[in-house]
């Protein structure tokens, strides 16, 4: 009895171990959206030179398991080197200065249908008065649930 | 060899000690024979050293403790005392034992009447023979009060001791921690942390930015000589903030008469290359005591067992193994003056924390970050992004006892200054700032309380008190996450420990609070552009916050009994407990950099309350002891910063919301002796989590620990060479996979992390206490693994890779 007693939390252990493993029935959303630049549309793609005074189609496929809900283009500045992207080129970047007129577009859009699958197209001028030099555009999806997945890629705006 | 004994009285304890030999056989009792017991009086003069022995963990009397010199004998009383009588100017040298605990060496210096020599004795794991105690001990007292709470020596701080003292008591069942790199953490209880866990030093809740992700505690951990921890609401004595638990820092125990200890200790770390240093002293003659401790540290950047760390689609090699800029220095010192005399006791402390931490330079938070700094040069250099905070405090303790009455105050004041400073870059309509101060925090803290104790009949233990507490907070820097604010709370307690009959005690109590907090306006410095709706555009200071003074009042309470059965102990305590909102819950309104989103406070929150039903049945018996501590707990509105799927500036927006949390969970330990040297121990914790409200609904609370079990083997060696009571510890951790999540957490996979310490005293110095030595190997496989409560979890950083360190302790 006593050796029962005394070995008697081993055991309680691995019923502990085993009574946890069990799993909820509410099903929640755990997947993240996808978010891509990466296909024969997508763009900008990592280092294109986007000239000043055109307008271009940003273009990106974002994709969810349940429902999509909204997405953001953010373009800004790199003229200090503070980021890079997360694409696999690497650009050369120009000497750091300072930004004197930079471009900042900051647009948030909602995906009001919903849906797992979209294409980001959004119609960007980019103004004759802007720095030019390296920019960063970075995308942002988020779903329903408010899962979020972002991508960034490294561009130049040349006159 | 038995020298002549010229009292009958001496001739009597002989007698009894004869008399316990054939009773007990021990043969601890052929040792004593073995001295001869006289005393000489011949023409010196004579002096006698009174003394008591305690429990180095409780400070509770020990009784029948023999304190076995030269040619001299006694053994302690009931109350602890003893006197050893007769005694000529000299040093002697005593044994002072006792069974179930460490057999201690003293020395006295005789040149007067030596008063209040007091000898902590720490328990050990030797044999444990039938004993009998009479009286009320320590163990007795936990045992029968209903409040599920445990208590940590001094010794387990010594024994377990890590980087910070929150990782330190994370070997505790039910207490984990957030981490900060290698130096900062931040207590979690059952899985709640932040401002839902109070931290108390010297009966003052200790006031720092614990709401923040990146802060850790700014106190001391060297010179701790106790610690209390709830896990549980403990708002009735603690008011708000304690909604999840307490970490309770007790006053050290004031030292006894004409003592004078110098203790130094060193400790050096091989994989942060932390050396450190840490000196106290602590003095006293008749009623005057003080104490004064200087605590530096220095440590270079920690490895991890990687080359590169994959965060998202961003790969970030890393050179040597080193976390980059995560370098850290530490410099703390603090110095007390107290006074005691009969009924008065009363002691003021001044301490002040002063600390340097950098931040991972790659990414910190959330943001990918490029820098021109070559972080590379030096693992000792602490770059941008860092914080240095600096926390003040002075408190005094005073108690005063009457005969029927004992009154205790506590006074409080706290100034916690911390800067965070990153590269100055522009982000959105921010232009470049002109210098790397991006957020400043100061506040100021003044608290005080007052509560007294008192016995209205032998079957009942009351307590009524107050706590009164005011914050200021200001800010500065160029980022804005919290605004400025003034927060005051008032609460007023009381309650009674009813004693049924000696095995059975019920506790009630009822507290109630009031607070305010009043936040204050804050404008952008910059402009942002905003497109009105009829096409023109304007350029504007955007408003983050606004001049609001919000009130809130609340009940709090408590009901518990505790019933002790023989060997087992039954405890059951169902509590209400609170937490007023915090600033940033209420009024944040702002881009946390960091973190890469938009934070928005609700400035209709409500207060947080919590119920929670605690269990708590523990067995203990000779060679073994089993313990259970489940619980259950409600939240009715938990305040949950909830990403939501909406953009601001494209950032997405995390808001401020409430929602309904259902929590289970519990620990489990066992222990036992396989024989006298070989103790083992084990310990499970589990905490499952939902929210069962709210946008959030079926999902966990952020930074839920998993399931995760420790076996400890403690195995104590023979005396060899200088080494006295040598022991192995090995601690081996396993922890499941958390799979339960909550945007935007990653799943954590499980582990299993060894970490193995070998502890000595060495017996350098004869007349002195031993030197004390720890060795300990950290993650002895240099395993790669990921902690689901790290800071740095977020971005894919694993946990430290091995680590040796060597700590040592010189008396002087």
């Amino acid at each position: 009895m006593k050796f029962t007693l005394k070995y008697f939390y081993f055991l309680s252990i691995i019923i502990l171990f085993a009574a946890c493993s069990g799993s909820d029935s509410i099903e929640i959303d755990e997947e993240k959206p996808t978010i891509s630049i990466d296909y024969t549309d997508g763009f900008p793609q990592g280092c294109t030179s986007l000239i000043k005074g055109e307008t271009y189609n940003f273009r990106a496929m974002v994709t969810d398991n349940q429902e999509l809900a909204a997405y953001s283009i953010d373009i800004h500045h790199n003229f200090d080197h503070h980021t890079h992207d997360d694409q696999v080129a690497e650009c050369s970047l120009e000497d750091t200065k300072t930004a004197v007129n930079p471009l900042i577009f900051i647009e948030n859009y909602t995906i009001e249908e919903g849906g797992t699958n979209y294409e980001i197209n959004v119609s960007i001028t980019i103004p004759d008065d802007v720095d030019t030099g390296d920019y960063h555009c970075a995308f942002s999806v988020t779903d329903a649930t408010g899962w979020q997945s972002r991508t960034s890629v490294d561009i130049k705006i040349i006159d | 060899m038995y020298g002549f004994y010229p009292s009958s009285l001496s001739r009597t304890i002989i007698k009894i000690l004869l008399y316990f030999k054939i009773m007990l056989k021990k043969t601890l009792l052929s040792v004593l024979l073995f001295f001869s017991f006289y005393t000489v009086s011949l023409g010196q003069d004579l002096y006698q050293i009174k003394g008591s022995v305690l429990n180095a963990n409780t400070l509770q009397p020990i009784e029948g403790a023999n304190i076995i010199g030269k040619n001299r004998y006694a053994i302690s009383s009931k109350t602890g005392e003893f006197i050893l009588k007769n005694i000529a100017k000299g040093t002697y040298t005593f044994t002072v034992s006792y069974v179930g605990f460490i057999t201690k060496k003293i020395t006295v210096n005789v040149n007067s009447e030596t008063e209040n020599l007091s000898i902590h004795l720490i328990e050990g794991t030797t044999s444990l023979e039938e004993i009998k105690v009479l009286g009320k001990s320590k163990e007795r007292i936990v045992k029968e009060i209903p409040m599920v709470s445990q208590s940590v020596s001094k010794e387990f701080l010594e024994n377990n001791r890590e980087n910070s003292l929150m990782q330190t008591l994370s070997k505790i069942p039910g207490v984990s921690t957030i981490n900060i790199g290698s130096g900062q953490s931040k207590p979690v209880i059952r899985g709640l942390g932040f401002n839902r866990v109070a931290v108390v030093q010297n009966g003052i809740k200790h006031e720092a930015q614990q709401w923040g992700n990146d802060h850790g505690l700014e106190i001391d951990q060297q010179g701790i000589e106790n610690i209390q921890i709830i896990k549980g609401p403990a708002s009735l004595l603690y008011g708000s903030d304690a909604i999840a638990g307490v970490v309770d820092i007790q006053p050290n125990k004031i030292p006894s008469k004409n003592s004078f200890n110098v203790e130094v200790n060193i400790l050096g770390e091989t994989n942060n290359d932390l050396i450190g240093v840490s000196a106290g002293i602590t003095s006293r003659k008749e009623n005057w005591f003080y104490r004064g401790r200087l605590t530096y540290r220095d440590y270079g950047d920690y490895k991890v067992p990687t080359d590169q760390i994959n965060y998202e689609n961003y790969i970030f090699d890393l050179h040597n193994n080193n976390l980059r800029n995560t370098a850290g220095k530490e410099a703390d010192a603090s110095i007390s003056i107290g006074y005691d005399k009969n009924s008065i006791t009363s002691e003021t402390s001044f301490s002040n924390v002063n600390a340097k931490n950098g931040f991972f330079a790659n990414a910190h938070g959330l943001e990918v970050r490029t820098s021109s700094i070559d972080y590379d040069s030096s693992n000792r250099d602490i770059d941008l992004p860092f914080h240095k905070v600096n926390h003040f405090k002075i408190t005094n303790n005073t108690s005063i006892k009457t005969d029927n009455h004992k009154l205790y105050f506590d006074f409080g004041f706290q100034n916690n200054h911390r800067e965070e400073h990153s590269e100055p870059v522009p982000h959105g309509y921010m232009p470049k700032p002109s210098d790397s101060k991006e957020r400043v925090f100061k506040k100021n803290t003044y608290s005080f309380n007052a509560r007294d104790a008192f016995k209205p009949n032998s079957k009942h233990d009351m307590v009524v008190g107050l706590n009164i507490e005011y914050q200021d907070n200001n800010i500065d820097g160029w980022g804005f996450l919290i605004p400025e604010y003034d927060r005051f709370t008032a609460g007023i307690f009381g309650y009674d420990q009813f004693e049924v009959n000696s095995n059975l005690h019920i506790l009630a109590g009822l507290r109630y609070d009031y607070g305010f907090v009043d936040t204050k306006a804050y404008y952008d410095w910059f402009q942002s552009t905003i497109n009105n709706d009829d096409g023109s555009t304007s350029y504007v200071y955007l408003q983050r916050s606004q001049d609001k003074t919000l009130n809130f009042g609340n009940v709090s309470a408590s009901l518990g009994l505790s019933y002790i059965n023989n060997k087992t102990t039954y405890k059951v305590n169902i509590g209400r407990s609170f937490r007023m909102p915090l600033s940033n819950e209420l009024a944040s309104d702002g881009v946390n950099y960091h973190m890469y989103r938009y934070e928005r406070g609700n400035i209709d929150l409500d207060p947080e309350i919590s119920y929670q039903l605690d269990v708590d049945v523990d067995h203990t018996s000779k060679s073994f002891s089993i313990g259970v501590s489940p619980f259950v707990n409600i939240f009715e509105n938990y305040i949950y910063l909830n990403p939501t799927s909406s953009y601001y500036e494209t950032l997405q927006i995390y808001e401020y919301t409430q929602a309904k949390v259902f929590r289970i969970g519990g620990e489990f330990r066992a222990n036992t002796s396989i024989n006298k040297n070989l103790q083992l121990d084990t310990s499970v914790e589990y905490v499952y989590s939902r929210q069962t409200s709210g946008a959030k609904e079926g999902f966990t609370l952020p930074f839920s620990p998993p399931l995760s079990g420790l076996l400890s083997v403690n195995y104590r060696l023979k005396d060899a060479f200088l080494f006295k009571n040598p022991q192995l510890m090995a601690d081996f951790r396993i922890t499941a996979a958390q799979e339960e999540i909550v945007p935007p957490e990653e799943k954590t996979v499980g582990y299993q992390v060894l970490n193995m310490s070998f502890l000595s005293e060495l017996d350098v110095f004869k007349n002195n206490d031993p030197i004390e030595m720890r060795l300990k190997l950290n993650n002895v496989f240099d395993t790669k693994y990921f902690n689901h409560t790290s800071f740095y979890r977020l971005i894919d950083v694993p946990e430290a890779g091995r680590n040796l360190s060597l700590s040592v302790t010189i008396p002087f």
